[in-house]
């Protein structure tokens, strides 16, 4: 991987333990320049600052030698440490999703209607599977695979209905 | 049969913009742009939601179209004049409790993406 050099902050490049009033902290995040208020940022803070969560994506600093240190989404970084300002996201594999307001993990990709409701110990033969995607919860056909990237939210419903 | 007003308000996310028929004594939702699941085609019709048992069924959900889907439904009701519009409905019973109306729509909605 090729790691762009680290760059010390534009206006001091030494740690600071609070943050004068106004300052501001230049990170690059993947390609983008960002600039943030928060000296002490949270790695989820640091992801919603490119439009990305942390139940798709991980975030990663990047130290000098070629070293890399994963960021938790509740770990706080500190921007004012010398070095700290240089992070990619990364898609996870293992990625979380919501199922009835519940988070749960499961392996990103096309998913089944039934892997997806056994993660909440319920089986497509009793409960309906509905997604909630830009709009309201509505049923997913059993026979057609869910593409999961992250961060989806599921509802489930008892099957109330059928043929007659 | 009234129906509470915040079950009312949840069928909203569901369409465009929502409203009532009357006719003969019986209440449907006019659900004007209704999303459906996945695999539809189209993916938005209007309907009109009958929450009381009608046709021998305890709920109907009427359609501005015939609806194709992952599954071929029986559609059993064609032309059916309602509002001074035809509609379309499938065979299809949703059962069950003290449903609300949002659990009756999705139990109606069920029926374009499971076999039977």
């Amino acid at each position: 991987m090729d790691i762009p050099e680290t760059s010390q902050h534009s206006d001091h490049g030494v740690a600071h333990p609070e943050p004068p009033h106004g300052r501001t902290f230049q990170v690059r995040i993947d390609e983008e320049q960002v600039l943030l208020h928060e000296q002490h940022p949270t790695g989820e803070d640091l992801l919603e600052s490119v439009d990305k969560r942390p139940c798709a994506y991980a975030l990663i600093q990047l130290l000098r030698h070629d070293e890399q240190r994963t960021i938790p989404p509740d770990d706080r970084v500190d921007l004012g440490a010398p070095g700290v300002d240089r992070f990619v996201t990364v898609h996870k594999e293992i990625v979380t999703i919501t199922i009835d307001g519940d988070p749960y993990e499961i392996q990103s990709g096309n998913r089944t209607v039934a892997e997806i409701l056994d993660k909440v110990g319920k089986t497509p033969d009793a409960y309906a599977l509905l997604e909630e995607k830009d709009g309201p919860p509505l049923p997913l056909p059993s026979n057609q695979p869910v593409p999961i990237e992250g961060c989806e939210v599921f509802h489930t419903q008892v099957q109330s209905g059928g043929s007659s | 049969m009234d129906y509470p007003e915040p079950q009312v308000e949840e069928l909203k996310r569901y369409c465009r913009k929502l409203g009532a028929v009357q006719e003969g004594g019986v209440t449907f939702y006019s659900l004007e742009g209704l999303c459906l699941p996945a695999g539809c085609d189209p993916p938005v019709c209007d309907a009109l939601l009958c929450p009381t048992s009608r046709d021998q069924y305890p709920s109907r959900l009427f359609l501005s179209v015939k609806v194709k889907s992952p599954y071929d439904r029986n559609w059993n009701r064609e032309n059916a004049r309602i509002g001074e519009k035809n509609w379309f409905a499938f065979s299809w019973k949703v059962e069950g409790a003290n449903l609300t109306l949002a659990q009756i729509l999705t139990g109606h909605l069920l029926g374009f993406t499971k076999p039977k």
